[in-house]
């Protein structure tokens, strides 16, 4: 794509930054509340998420929470992540098998993380919530409905929401495939993964987002993700973004592989 | 419904190579939708379950071998149907099964496929619809159509492609049409981005949403989207070429949408036969609420690169689905190759010479 990096060459860079800030990822976790407080914005419009909105990470393709705060796995889940061979982290190594590698799905709650926008449009039965990265959508439906008790497993789950007083917005989903990882450094989830978010307007351009995954079959306590700060990018538009698979495979044969075949000593 | 006696491949990718009588019910026909591809010559029985479609061949009365995909719950399916992959006989208890399974759902296929409908009747339910809300597409629509995944207009109607779009054209290698051949390079057989406008004519759900500014367009196939938008900007100069382009629209009267978009790459097919275009293409469609239930849509190519005249689609009928949500339909590379090597691959036949 002319005019743009392209979207693994982002990912790897922006990645590599991320791996080389991990060391001081106690000081960005401090960061949100600073960024908080700071913030002399207008008031929030009441019950309204809508706008493009940037998580303010690392800069790169973050985990969910930094691996030394992961609950013990279970088995069936150690079994999973040992045979997965992340990019990044203490694990990374060349040859990996991250899914994202051939294009497949990211998925939710791992697009979360990245350091692309999304968008949050309000209808009046659903919010629907768009992520440039992977040009990928979900409806957040807040007509009342519960969550299905039987929904066939997807890639980015299926998702209800509602309010919590006018600033804060609770979403909960069920209903993924366990094919994703929960972040660039591997851990698995299970289809029994159910995630809360809970974004919390505390003023114009600023959401506070805490997210819960609870997977009593790959995790023996639930996953509580360090709170993060989204802020509204008022003059931007989600662009066109997917992962083409022609392209990764033709990265892949000129850069990717063969670095891996070749690696610096 | 159609015959080939070579390759085709389905909207889902599905390559069906030897005689094969291939049709598909509208997915609301059956329940959520069945495929069935009946396979005259292969003796192979492949089957296996793959994310939430069960494909499977088995050998029916008849002789004949049938392709059934289904879309239901793996869950459920998984109790009933041996789930391990590669091929496998059915015995005879399992093909019992599969009869009193499908049975019914093949045979509403089969009197479908028999009872050609008029586009026209389609349009025209017996009960007279309410009126369209005014300047409101809102909903998710159908583009029935045959019920496969169509090209934009019958070769017949594809005006003379300059000598750039010829050349392109002869290195494609589509499923379907008068090109046919096994081994295709239709690129989304690897998953790339169907792109706009051959989006629009598979047989999937999309839906419009209507916000201050634009009209989202969601397609189920693919779990794709585009915005257009309608606050008034004009269309960019230079934008970056995408898969879906960029797009504008205005209302004309209170029951015509008109869309015009650009900005595409060139690396997408016009329809499941080929057919070639360039950055410089720019579409126009007509979206027109007749009645609550229906919209008539016409859509016109223009690429003076690649074909001396526009190119301008027959008119199709899109119906309102009330109770219908798009679900996730995600083309997923793993998946589809795990599905080439296994099946399309080894079914294809082997050149004689």
């Amino acid at each position: 794509m002319p005019g743009r990096p392209h979207p693994l060459l982002t990912y790897l860079l922006a990645s590599f930054v991320a791996a080389l800030t991990f060391s001081t990822i106690a000081r960005a976790q401090a960061a949100p509340q600073q960024a908080a407080s700071k913030s002399a914005s207008s008031p929030a419009p009441k019950r309204d998420l809508s706008g493009v909105w940037q998580y303010q990470g690392t800069g790169g393709a973050d985990s969910m929470t930094p691996d030394k705060d992961m609950p013990p796995m279970t088995p069936w889940a150690k079994a999973r992540f040992d045979s997965e061979k992340p990019g990044y982290g203490p694990r990374g190594a060349p040859g990996g098998n991250d899914p994202i590698l051939q294009c497949d799905p990211i998925g939710f709650p791992r697009i979360m993380f990245m350091p692309t926008p999304n968008e949050l449009v309000q209808l009046h039965d659903r919010v629907l919530q768009f992520w440039e990265r992977e040009h990928e959508w979900r409806p957040i439906w807040t007509d009342g409905r519960q969550l299905p008790t039987d929904a066939d497993p997807t890639w980015f789950g299926y998702a209800i929401g509602h309010w919590e007083g006018d600033d804060t917005f609770v979403v909960q989903s069920a209903g993924f495939n366990d094919k994703t990882w929960l972040g660039p450094t591997g851990f698995p989830h299970s289809e029994e993964m159910r995630v809360t978010e809970r974004y919390h307007r505390i003023d114009h351009d600023t959401i506070v987002y805490d997210m819960t995954v609870t997977d009593p079959m790959a995790y023996t306590k639930p996953i509580v993700a360090p709170q993060r700060i989204m802020k509204l990018k008022p003059h931007e538009e989600i662009e066109e973004q997917p992962c083409v698979w022609s392209l990764e495979n033709e990265f892949a044969k000129r850069i990717r592989e063969p670095a891996a075949h070749n690696p610096a000593k | 419904m159609f015959i080939t006696d070579e390759c085709g491949s389905s909207s889902t990718g599905f390559i069906a190579c030897g005689k094969t009588l291939i049709f598909v019910i509208p997915r609301r026909v059956a329940h959520r939708g069945i495929s069935l591809v009946l396979r005259l010559d292969q003796r192979e029985i492949p089957h296996f379950v793959r994310n939430d479609k069960i494909e499977y061949f088995f050998r029916s009365l008849f002789s004949l071998w049938v392709l059934v995909l289904a879309r239901t719950n793996p869950h459920r399916l998984k109790s009933k149907i041996p789930t391990r992959s590669g091929p496998a006989p059915l015995n005879k208890k399992s093909q019992r099964d599969l009869m009193r399974r499908y049975g019914r759902a093949m045979l509403l296929a089969f009197s479908f496929a028999a009872l050609p409908i008029p586009a026209q009747q389609q349009g025209n339910p017996k009960a007279a619809p309410s009126p369209a809300p005014k300047r409101d597409l809102s909903g998710v629509w159908h583009y029935e159509g045959t019920g496969g995944s169509e090209p934009i207009a019958p070769d017949n109607l594809i005006p003379p492609m300059t000598p750039w779009a010829q050349a392109k054209y002869d290195e494609e290698k589509p499923g379907y049409g008068r090109k046919r051949a096994p081994g295709g390079n239709d690129p989304i057989l690897q998953c790339d981005p169907m792109g706009f406008p051959r989006v629009m004519f598979m047989y999937t759900l999309f839906e419009f949403v209507q916000v201050p500014g634009r009209v989202v367009q969601f397609f189920e196939r693919d779990h794709e989207y585009r915005s257009i938008w309608t606050d008034g900007r004009s269309l960019p100069k230079d934008a970056d070429p995408t898969w879906y382009g960029y797009a504008i629209g205005h209302w004309e009267g209170d029951d015509t949408f008109v869309v015009e978009s650009a900005g595409f790459n060139d690396k997408t097919w016009l329809g499941s036969t080929g057919y070639p275009h360039s950055e410089d293409m720019r579409v126009t469609e007509r979206y027109r609420r007749v009645d609550r239930n229906t919209i008539l849509y016409d859509i016109t190519v223009t690429d003076p690169k690649a074909y001396a005249q526009p190119i301008v689609g027959p008119r199709r009928i899109m119906k309102l689905r009330t109770k219908d949500e798009l679900l996730e339909e995600i083309c997923v590379p793993s998946e589809e190759k795990s599905f080439a090597d296994r099946v399309a691959e080894p079914a294809t036949p082997k050149p004689t010479k």
